[in-house]
């Protein structure tokens, strides 16, 4: 399984990844939308990605709807984590095709548990 | 007073004994800290204190408090998943079948802790049914009042409702209130809320169609797992489903149970002819 | 034209809700049986500031403010999974403005919408206003001192450049 982290803060990338990696995942990182964007153009079609929402240049949901809209990129899930945390933004996020919406602060068996509703969870872990 | 090796020792092997669960050396200051509200709350001085009074008088129900405040920070939504993707595939649509339209569907969330697992069972069903409000009632009970009044309540944190909780369902059905989540009146309103003490003689309720008895069995000896099994079985109806934590079974234990695979998981059945 | 004086922090967010905030970003982020114990202690050392701001009906920042020593050991828990071999002032600036985002983010939630977050930033606390506006808890981690502040700014909204779209 592979993994994209995109954070503007490397702490945060770092927490991420090292969780997914616990769980598995190959992760590589992006510190903002359009990077992450890059990655994927250069080919590197992750199973999942987590996006920050507020980060510089281009934003967690401009990259949302940018893959979304992006045949090609079908296969992504998009998983917003974010510390952005009222009602309205995670509706905003779902309608622009976030598949699941994390809220920050969040511990590794949060992580799991949203793996786990996405389908994402290696075979062996759930059990 | 801190806590000593003796204290830790004992809560390292019950929490292995109960839930597989290691508990490395060097892991005292996570019991201190996950056990002493539990300890304050009863008026004892330290952690230390706490595990005295349960070594020298064990109860099943406060061994249960002390594993689950060190194995779980947050009771999951959809906890294992499996026994509620039966619920809404095969056991809901064969008791709409079975039943008129105007007969009540009880369901009763017998552990219910905080409440994750009542209002699971609540979202699923106002998901799956048009008039669930109508048609299904959610009985949630637990040995703790504490735990009562939280699953009354339905308020939730941050780091709870992160907990396995589907976003779409988050936003459905939940409010904030500051800086927690409450359920929709509308969802509340279907589950009743009571102390039950699964150990002792059960309260007049149901009969239950489904109930769901998940991680409570694994704290207790033979004898008192078959007492529950029958009491339970004495609540349900004839063509009941329950659903048992994914460690527990009924075989072996008491034999007037069918186990019937449902997807990955398994429910329970009452025997025909008992 | 003067600006409209905002409405007080204080009628939205108080020290307990802070603080039960906090208590959920230590707990999950800083490390399983990390507490901030809500007691002031005094500061011995020069202290370092993170903070975001946040734009909307109350324009204002939320800060983090610890001995540099305090900061080093919170970026050491927060990236205890995967610790650079060397920590640079650059990881100690990006992780005490990561936890000044998620305490913003989580305090944003309870004040008037819409509202939107800054992009994190580190360096001398910027100016308090009015003594009314503002809401602080004095608290202590490991035994040091460590102050989150939330302060209101000058009625005028800043342009930030990360604005969240409407």
């Amino acid at each position: 399984m592979r993994a994209l982290v995109i954070d503007d803060s490397r702490a945060m990338r770092r927490i991420v990844g090292s969780i997914l990696e616990d769980f598995g995942y190959e992760t590589r990182q992006a510190g903002d939308g359009q990077q992450a964007l890059d990655v994927l153009e250069e080919g590197y079609l992750p199973d999942l990605a987590c996006v920050d929402w507020n980060m510089p240049v281009m934003d967690g949901l401009q990259f949302v709807s940018a893959v979304r809209s992006n045949p090609a990129y079908r296969q992504v899930t998009l998983m917003m984590v974010t510390t952005e945390s009222e009602t309205n933004r995670i509706v905003r996020a779902l309608a622009a095709g976030a598949h699941e919406y994390m809220i920050k602060p969040f511990t590794a068996d949060a992580m799991r548990d949203k793996l786990a509703l996405l389908g994402l969870l290696p075979v062996e872990m759930c059990l | 007073m801190t806590l000593t090796a003796t204290s830790f020792d004992w809560v390292r092997q019950l929490v292995h004994k109960e839930s597989a669960i290691v508990l490395q050396p060097g892991k005292e200051y996570l019991v201190e800290a996950r056990l002493l509200p539990m300890a304050q709350q009863r008026g004892l001085s330290g952690v230390s204190e706490l595990v005295e009074s349960v070594r020298g008088r064990p109860d099943a129900a406060t061994t249960r408090r002390i594993v689950e405040a060190l194995t779980t920070n947050e009771t999951s939504w959809f906890r294992d998943g499996d026994p509620f993707t039966a619920l809404t595939g095969t056991v809901l649509p064969a008791l709409v079948a079975a039943r008129r339209p105007e007969e009540r569907l009880n369901i009763w969330s017998a552990a219910c802790s905080s409440g994750q697992e009542p209002y699971t069972i609540a979202m699923l069903v106002s998901d799956a049914l048009p008039d669930a409000a109508r048609r299904v009632s959610i009985t949630a009970t637990d040995l703790s009042r504490e735990m009562v009044e939280r699953t009354r309540a339905g308020r939730f944190s941050q780091l709870e409702v992160n907990r396995g909780l589907p976003a779409s369902m988050l936003v459905r059905h939940f409010t904030r209130a500051g800086n927690e989540w409450e359920i929709s009146p509308a969802l509340r309103r279907t589950v009743t809320v009571a102390e039950c003490n699964l150990a002792a003689p059960l309260p007049r309720m149901g009969p239950f169609d489904v109930v769901y008895l998940r991680n409570v069995l694994i704290y207790f000896d033979l004898a008192t797992k078959q007492a529950i099994l029958r009491r339970v079985a004495a609540l349900m109806r004839p063509d009941g489903w329950l659903f048992l934590g994914g460690a527990e079974t009924t075989l072996g234990v008491d034999d007037n149970w069918e186990r019937v695979v449902l997807g990955r998981g398994s429910a329970y059945r009452p025997r025909k002819g008992n | 034209m003067s600006a409209p004086v905002q409405e007080a922090i204080t009628t939205m967010v108080d020290a307990a809700t802070v603080q039960s905030i906090a208590d959920d970003v230590w707990t999950s982020l800083v490390g399983d049986g990390e507490v901030l114990v809500p007691l002031p202690v005094p500061a011995t050392e020069v202290t370092v500031s993170a903070w975001v701001q946040i734009t909307g009906p109350w324009c204002g920042a939320v800060v983090v403010t610890c001995e540099e020593a305090t900061a080093v050991a919170l970026t050491e828990c927060l990236l205890r999974a995967r610790p650079p071999a060397v920590i640079e002032p650059e990881d100690v600036d990006d992780a005490l403005g990561e936890l000044a985002n998620v305490l913003g983010g989580n305090v944003k939630s309870l004040l008037r919408e819409p509202s939107s977050l800054g992009l994190p930033q580190t360096g001398p606390i910027p100016p308090a206003f009015r003594p009314d506006d503002l809401c602080r808890v004095d608290a202590q981690w490991r035994g040091q001192s460590l102050t989150i502040i939330v302060q209101g700014a000058i009625g005028t909204p800043h342009t930030e450049r990360n604005e969240v779209p409407q």
